[in-house]
């Protein structure tokens, strides 16, 4: 367990050594309060829509984090040949993945805590109240997306060849998932025969990261999530992020590492 | 040597430039419509995005409870609502909205057990925003003005939503301004301006002025052939000319012009679906007519 934790504590390292966060949130906080400072209708005390926009910017932000980060991480240690001596200490390829894993983890979350943070800010100076339970619920909600996403962009870099592919494909098969993954089931109720089955089944294997996209409850202030279905939904993100580690693991362990 | 060649092919350079952009510029079409900096980025896209600004607004109205793409396909009860989302009519005048979503809503009973377990992560109750908390759609509605300035329906929802539901008439009859400099053949702008005179700055006098503009306007577009027209902007006009005739009737009450409210009256009678009712207030006004005028203003 020591072997994760070194491991995971050096991708920590790495995301406040980079620049990358501080861009992303630079310009985040930036085109947030550039909107807070406007007024329309002289109504100063409109909160939805910068609210909406800056979690839609924070998601963005994370979102590029994770991918580059957890996209880079195996590739990078073949290429500098820093995975020999790591394997050599000794560190087994599963504990490889695993600190891998944690350390990408963490550091989106701590960006999140970050970001959460300017954001229940914001909200707090617009709104003269401080954000309810729903913000707690929508931070625990993308960290559970996030926690996914990492999964599976390291299936991704052990998969493909080159980071880049790797980071491009992922980007596309989440943004697919949060933009149509909810709705594979209705496509297939309007197919028939073969197609409409594999929609079908498509519906059930995929991860459905739309459903810790809660950003509405938070921009609309509408009641809370019963912690119930916070909890199921996490355990189902934790499922996921456990067969996507475990398959990791399965292509990793025969891969050959020389380039 | 070589420092002077560069200069010189930079000085070449910035002449023809000079020379040459005037010229591309006149090549290129003059567009009417204003846009800026947006317009000349986004060229004919920014209708699009005046659009998706405006169905937001709705989707802000609705508290995020909004059938999306996927659903519309759904139920012909959804397509209707959408189509009639698109024609701006529920939230257009903000007073004809429809709760057709009773019941179960575009979302029907769920097919599984993913879908019904996705429903607690997405808003599932069929509210609207009231009084002060409508500001919120707001910055929608100026957006979607500023992306297309030809949007009609964008300056009439937002002047409606802020002399009545925020008590800000002086900001919804600039707002319609601008709409009519956009837009100088719209009766649809002046009806809602001769409201913001009629209604809230109690001047009778400028509002009557307004809603007759509006009815030329209207006859004006009518004569360039209403039978052409496509059922549903058939339907519309039809509803705008009754609410054109209903704005003059009521400022002619209020100036107690009866001469021209028998007028009007008459002409309203021919197109309201109560003439019954319409008729009675002839006879009314036709009685007081006969008897001496005593209140009427100079």
């Amino acid at each position: 367990m020591n072997n994760v934790f070194a491991l995971a504590g050096v991708v920590i390292k790495e995301l406040y050594r980079r620049k990358d966060f501080y861009v992303l949130f630079v310009m985040t906080a930036l085109l947030t309060l550039l909107l807070g400072a406007m007024r329309f209708f002289d109504n100063a005390d409109i909160v939805r829509f910068l609210k909406e926009i800056c979690l839609l910017l924070i998601w963005i932000s994370t979102l590029v984090i994770a991918i580059t980060t957890a996209a880079r991480q195996i590739p990078a240690e073949r290429e500098s040949r820093t995975i020999f001596p790591l394997l050599a200490k000794p560190v087994s390829r599963w504990e490889l993945i695993a600190g891998k894993f944690a350390g990408c983890w963490l550091a989106c979350v701590i960006a999140l805590v970050v970001f959460y943070f300017f954001f229940g800010v914001i909200t707090a100076t617009h709104e003269h109240a401080w954000p309810g339970v729903i913000f707690l619920q929508a931070f625990w909600m993308h960290a559970v997306f996030l926690a996914v996403v990492v999964a599976l962009v390291l299936l991704g870099s052990v998969a493909f060849t080159a980071q880049s592919s790797n980071a491009t494909i992922s980007f596309i098969v989440v943004l697919g998932i949060l933009f149509a993954g909810g709705h594979l089931d209705k496509t297939a109720a309007g197919l028939r025969g073969t197609n409409g089955d594999i929609v079908r089944a498509l519906h059930f294997a995929i991860p459905h990261l739309e459903l810790y996209d809660i950003r509405d409850f938070v921009v609309h202030d509408l009641a809370k999530i019963d912690w119930q279905y916070i909890g199921e939904a996490t355990l189902y993100g934790a499922l996921y992020t456990g067969l996507l580690l475990g398959l990791t693991w399965l292509v990793f362990r025969r891969k050959t590492l020389t380039l | 040597m070589i420092r002077l060649v560069l200069a010189l092919v930079f000085t070449a350079c910035f002449t023809l430039a000079t020379m040459l952009e005037p010229r591309f510029q006149a090549l290129r079409p003059q567009s009417s419509g204003a846009g800026g900096v947006v317009g000349a980025l986004m060229g004919e896209t920014r209708e699009l995005f005046a659009t998706q600004s405006f169905i937001e607004a709705d989707v802000y109205f609705h508290s995020g409870y909004y059938p999306t793409m996927f659903d519309k396909k759904e139920t012909e009860l959804d397509m209707n609502s959408q189509e009639a989302d698109t024609n701006n009519v529920p939230l257009v005048n903000g007073r004809k909205h429809v709760d057709e979503e009773a019941g179960e809503g575009f979302l029907g009973p769920p097919r599984d057990w993913l879908e019904r377990f996705g429903r607690h992560f997405i808003p599932t109750e069929h509210t609207h925003l009231a009084s002060v908390k409508l500001r919120e759609i707001l910055p929608w509605l100026r957006m979607s003005a500023d992306l297309d300035p030809h949007r009609v329906q964008t300056y009439v929802t937002a002047s409606f939503w802020l002399r009545t539901a925020m008590n800000q008439p002086g900001e919804a009859k600039q707002f319609l301004r601008e709409g009519l400099r956009a837009n100088p053949d719209s009766f649809e702008i002046l009806v809602e301006l001769g409201y913001v005179f009629d209604q809230d700055e109690k001047n009778p006098r400028v509002a009557r002025n307004l809603f007759d503009a509006a009815l030329q306007k209207w006859n004006k577009q009518a004569a360039a052939g209403l039978e052409s027209f496509p059922k549903d902007k058939a339907e519309i006009m039809a509803k705008a000319k009754i609410e054109i005739l209903d704005g003059l009737v009521r400022t002619d009450e209020e100036l107690n012009d009866l001469k021209q409210l028998l007028e009007d009256l008459e002409a309203l009678k021919v197109v309201s679906p109560y003439p019954a009712g319409i008729e009675k207030t002839i006879q009314e006004t036709r009685a007081k007519l006969g008897a001496p005028l005593s209140g009427r203003p100079d």
